[in-house]
């Protein structure tokens, strides 16, 4: 049991938005789109809502538990839809906007008045406005108007539910409680769940899995500690934090940055090579000495101790350029780098991506 | 908030007093000319409540139709691309541009018992010129623009996505139209029918010309007014604009509240 898509193909014009996506979502799963603006993440959203139609509807579908909805509009498809910027009805109250969906059902399937109330004052107390019912949406604040339009998605129990930036017009603090309330809601009802996001830390708290797209294809699937801890690309390695590159050479298992060989975490056979390390900043270690831990030397340029972890930004001393590093307070406390000062450099978890292979 | 509240609401009551206020001001104490009797008399005899009805019926319904169609006008125009869009855009401010007695001789020479269109409809013993209907056809020429362009700004704004929102919810076409759009354009619709409806209670070259002014029967209360004039008795004249003033100014005002109403939803100050 799935909402599924296969060999989606849609353009704008000439720009590819979609390019042959494929997709799997599970029942009761909740799933993330992540990707930089532009790369299709709206359109794949909007696809599955019935909202856009594929280039190529012989080859492409739309599976809703099984079904074959490609074809169905949006307005017969029961497939809810939040938007960024909300759109919620300004003309009508809360209520009257959750009930919205139930009201505009055929008479046969409408259900009866009392019904109807029912529901939304459920939904109310699910979103914990009851006392906003019968306010419009001007006076609500941005964090309490997602909240009805996803009431409002809800209200017509739809096979699945869609959220498009769900959290992306709200303020930084509000989005942290949105989106914990989010993943508390959707433990409570399983609904199926697809949302859309540019922002790879609310991606990873909150779904099950996250799917990496970039210029209209997926990049890569998976749990956020899969794709965390083993990007399938250099492109997902960037996008999900801060990174490091080390120009270098892989040879026998391991990369040689400057003078320096550091062990690869895979094996890498006979090759003998040029490529680029990653190296998160807080994989990196600086130390005073260079004891017997495979070392490289870097002057400190500048540091910045503001905050639980201190940001410090070093030069390598044989001109390979500059990176930064992330220490915990503790760390910097003890070590207490001046800018100017030559310190030596410890990498692990190093990887490594070509064309051919990542290790 | 700019400063300057106290300058500018100065100018505003200073210009509104030289430019609205002293002229109408005038209209009534030049009634009081008058004696209750007379005045009583003058505004109540048969031939000017005749041109009350005549008058504030056809506008009313001049202002409805075109609310009507103007709504279809507006439609087209913002909704669907089409080639000579942008002629079609012009012509509706022609109304506004055209010299009324110009509007009233081509409407009279077209929809008179030889006229192009009037020719034609004869046959079915439609007479528009020197009808009531004539009058309805020349304030509703003049009224369209309002219409289109006071709801047009608001519709192009209309976020597509209340629409996209509304059909993921289940509405069909008609449900979107009725339920969502229509309700947000219902303040602007009103703005435009209060202005097409005073433009046309006070509309007076256009419709003599088609109108015939056959006293009881399709006599304006412009006309009327003018009748008054040409015979030098200004006070009568003026008895008979107070009327006109004093109805149009409480029209007026409940369609302001029908539209303060209908617009209540985007108060924000309510915490």
């Amino acid at each position: 049991m799935s909402v599924e898509v296969k060999n989606v193909i849609k353009k704008f014009g000439r720009f590819m938005a979609l390019d042959n996506v494929s997709l799997k979502v599970e029942s009761g799963e909740l799933v993330a789109l992540l990707g930089p603006s532009g790369s299709g993440k709206t359109t794949l959203l909007r696809t599955i809502a019935g909202l856009e139609f594929p280039d190529n509807p012989g080859a492409a579908q739309v599976l809703f538990y099984g079904e074959d909805v490609t074809s169905i509009p949006a307005s017969e498809r029961k497939a809810g839809f939040a938007f960024q910027h909300y759109a919620l009805f300004r003309h009508l109250s809360v209520f009257e906007n959750i009930a919205f969906g139930l009201r505009v059902r055929p008479k046969a399937t409408r259900p009866p008045e009392t019904a109807i109330r029912s529901r939304v004052d459920k939904l109310l107390q699910l979103i914990q406005l009851e006392p906003l019912a019968t306010r419009f949406p001007s006076q609500l604040s941005g964090g309490q108007r997602q909240r009805v339009a996803l009431a409002r998605a809800l209200a017509v129990e739809p096979k699945v539910l869609l959220l498009d930036e769900p959290f992306g017009a709200l303020d930084a603090k509000v989005r942290k409680e949105l989106r914990r309330w989010l993943r508390q809601l959707h433990d409570e009802i399983h609904i199926t769940t697809l949302f859309v996001t540019h922002d790879q830390e609310e991606a990873l708290e909150v779904a099950d899995r996250v799917a990496i797209l970039r210029a209209g294809r997926i990049e890569q699937i998976g749990t956020p500690d899969e794709i965390y801890d083993r990007p399938a690309s250099p492109f997902v390695y960037d996008f999900l934090g801060n990174v490091n590159l080390f120009s270098g050479r892989v040879k026998d298992g391991s990369v040689v940055i400057g003078e320096t060989e550091f062990a690869l975490s895979e094996k890498t056979g006979e090759l003998d090579i040029d490529a680029v390390a990653f190296v998160r900043p807080h994989d990196i270690r600086i130390t005073r000495a260079t004891g017997d831990q495979k070392t490289f030397p870097a002057r400190v340029l500048r540091s910045n101790a503001a905050g639980p972890l201190a940001n410090l930004e070093l030069e390598r001393l044989d001109g390979g350029g500059s990176f930064t590093v992330q220490l915990s307070k503790e760390e910097f406390l003890l070590l207490q780098p001046k800018a100017g000062e030559q310190v030596f450099v410890a990498l692990k978890n190093v990887r490594v991506f070509s064309e051919d292979y990542s290790i | 908030m700019l400063p300057g509240f106290h300058l500018t609401l100065g100018f505003t009551l200073f210009y509104l007093g030289l430019i609205v206020l002293i002229p109408l001001s005038a209209v009534f104490w030049k009634t009081t000319t008058l004696s209750w009797t007379d005045f009583w008399h003058t505004i109540t005899q048969p031939m000017a409540l005749a041109s009350y009805r005549l008058t504030f019926g056809t506008s009313f319904l001049a202002a409805l139709v075109n609310a009507f169609f103007g709504l279809i006008v507006t439609w087209v125009l913002v909704r669907y691309d089409f080639f000579g869009k942008k002629i079609v855009d012009a012509l509706v401010d022609l109304p506004f541009a055209l010299p009324t007695a110009v509007a009233g001789i081509t409407l009279a020479s077209l929809y008179g018992q030889n006229g192009w269109i009037g020719r034609l409809l004869v046959p079915f013993g439609i007479h528009v010129a020197n009808s009531q209907f004539g009058i309805f056809i020349a304030l509703t020429f003049i009224g369209l623009p309002f219409i289109v362009r006071t709801v047009q700004p608001i519709l192009e704004d209309l976020d597509p996505e209340l629409e996209e929102a509304a059909a993921s919810l289940g509405a069909n076409r008609w449900q979107v139209f009725w339920r969502v759009i229509l309700p947000m354009l219902t303040p602007a619709l009103l703005t435009g029918f209060a202005l097409a409806f005073a433009r046309a209670l006070g509309e007076y070259g256009s419709v003599i010309f088609i109108a015939g002014n056959i006293p009881m029967k399709t006599q304006i209360t412009p006309v009327l007014i003018m009748g008054e004039l040409d015979m030098f008795d200004y006070a009568r004249a003026t008895a008979l604009a107070v009327v006109m003033l004093v109805v149009s100014f409480v029209l007026l005002l409940v369609i302001n509240l029908l539209q303060w109403w209908t617009n209540r939803y985007n108060t924000t100050n309510l915490a």
